[in-house]
């Protein structure tokens, strides 16, 4: 008996995996069950969904760019400091002081611009094969909330480094929100906690962007994951009415007779 | 004999009532794709990071306005809006009514048929490819006009529909005030919610569109201007936001 086979009849082993290598029906069934990531999936999809042409795999790309962003965000958490100039200077020492301080900030800054590609790629999906359909309106609606905060994630994140380009961009960003009609004045105070983007609008857009907006973006996915299953699984095509098939097969025959 | 009422030209597979879908067990069919589609993008993104720099530029400094200053390029269609309207308009009525708008796309959209179908319909995909020239051709065509438009005896240094108009109008002796907002928000408006109507007239028209394929032409519409919008933001806006060519462009101080 190898070593490795050894170990599988260990208790250890056992308490970890309750199955067998799914290999077999039964295990194949028992993995999805079993796993607290593969339950996410019903033990079986419809044979069309899983082609990649159907659905380009973009809403677990989105997922997984959300996953990535949360590691390399952590890591940068570690050294960034939300206060001026110390923002700043942060940024100049992750590119020179820190290991793979450069890495987790290129990774983190390139998979931000992806998830909003990504989200936006799969809502179009969903819109041009009709998933929206009922019964999944609402978890069209959760979805569009979700591009929204994807959209407030990035933005947030934009000011961070507080250099020129951040710094100007959510200027230019935030005089757009400044000038929203009755509530202006509110929303500017709100958003910038002052009349011009200083230190505490940093604070602020800093605590949006590491706690507030991910966890919003956690608590949503989870109920769009949940209604995806809830609300019949990937979308398939709807059985043909059967009147209107006869009517199909009515006019087809009617068109034989007139020719 | 009285004309059949119009079908429903469903592309794609045909499913049969009471054919039951042919299922797969998510292992291996399912999470072998989402693996390699991981592993992939993970690479991809991996390969990037490491030979493209992330941009870093000076210290923030309120006093030195870059020029042109862009906001990121997902804002950019809006801010390329913001040059032609009310910037209330721009900046918030317009992302507002859009996002609420697609909310509502499927409590407008109640038909079951055509769920999983790319296009839904026979008609689905000419509409789509119709529905994004037709945007496409009156955006860029408008950004234009509003970049040269410009009559003689204007005050110095105006142009742009709305000035136009405004100085228009202000020949009758009506006040400016009175005025200007019939360039930057009614004129805006009328377009803005004008091009889609016609759209949808002319895809029901024309392709005699049901209300899918009406919803179908009016997301091509929202999905081209944000493209189109963006693109022209992105890469022909150039010293205080005027049109250039891309390789006119001065990367950003």
């Amino acid at each position: 008996m190898s070593l490795w086979a050894r170990f599988k009849n260990t208790t250890l082993y056992k308490s970890i995996y309750r199955n067998e290598y799914p290999d077999t029906p039964r295990n194949q069934v028992l993995v999805i069950l079993n796993s607290v990531v593969l339950h996410l999936h019903p033990v079986k999809v419809p044979r069309r969904a899983v082609r990649v042409s159907y659905t380009w795999g973009l809403g677990g790309l989105s997922l997984l760019m959300f996953l990535m962003l949360t590691v390399t965000g952590v890591w940068l958490m570690f050294y960034y400091v939300p206060a001026v100039p110390g923002a700043y200077e942060s940024m100049k020492a992750l590119d020179t002081d820190v290991i793979f301080g450069p890495f987790a900030r290129n990774l983190h800054r390139w998979a931000a611009h992806g998830m909003v590609i990504a989200v936006w790629l799969h809502m179009t999906r969903v819109f041009y094969t009709g998933s929206y359909k009922p019964p999944r309106e609402f978890n069209w609606v959760i979805g569009v909330v979700l591009f929204l905060i994807t959209v407030l994630l990035s933005f947030t994140g934009y000011l961070l480094p507080w250099d020129q380009l951040a710094y100007w961009a959510i200027q230019v960003g935030s005089n757009m929100a400044k000038v929203t009609p009755v509530i202006g004045s509110y929303v500017q105070m709100a958003l910038l906690d002052g009349y011009d983007i200083g230190p505490s609008t940093l604070v602020r857009w800093y605590t949006l962007h590491v706690i507030l907006l991910p966890l919003a973006c956690i608590a949503l996915m989870a109920v769009h994951f949940w209604r995806i299953r809830k609300d019949g699984g990937i979308s398939t095509p709807i059985p043909y009415d059967e009147d209107e098939e006869e009517q199909e097969e009515l006019a087809l025959a009617a068109g034989e007779t007139n020719e | 004999m009285a004309e059949a009422p119009e079908k429903y030209q469903q592309t794609g597979p045909k499913v049969k009532p009471r054919q039951k879908e042919e299922m797969v067990y998510t292992w291996p069919f399912l999470v072998s794709i989402e693996a390699i589609m991981a592993i992939t993008m993970i690479l991809a993104f991996a390969l990037m990071a490491t030979f493209v720099d992330a941009p870093l530029m000076d210290m923030a400094n309120p006093d030195k306005t870059p020029n042109p200053a862009k906001a990121p390029w997902y804002f950019l269609g809006l801010q390329e809006l913001l040059l032609h309207m009310d910037p209330a308009l721009a900046g918030v009525i317009v992302p507002g009514a859009a996002l609420v708008l697609l909310a509502m796309i499927p409590y407008i959209d109640r038909d079951r048929r055509g769920t999983g179908i790319w296009f839904s319909t026979k008609k689905g995909l000419p509409i789509t490819i119709f529905s994004a020239i037709y945007t496409a051709v009156i955006e860029i065509a408008l950004v234009l006009v509003d970049e040269v438009v410009r009559l003689p005896g204007m005050p110095e240094g105006s142009y742009r529909i709305s000035a136009t108009v405004t100085y228009l109008l202000e020949q009758t002796g009506l006040p400016t005030a009175a005025v200007s907002w019939v360039g930057s928000i009614f004129i805006p408006l009328v377009l803005m919610i004008g091009i889609p109507w016609v759209l949808a007239v002319i895809v029901k028209r024309r392709y005699q569109a049901n209300t899918r394929e009406v919803m179908i032409a009016l997301y091509t519409f929202f999905f081209t201007s944000f493209i189109v919008l963006s693109a022209i933001g992105t890469f022909f806006r150039g010293e205080s936001m005027h049109l250039v060519w891309p390789w006119e462009l001065q990367p950003p101080q």
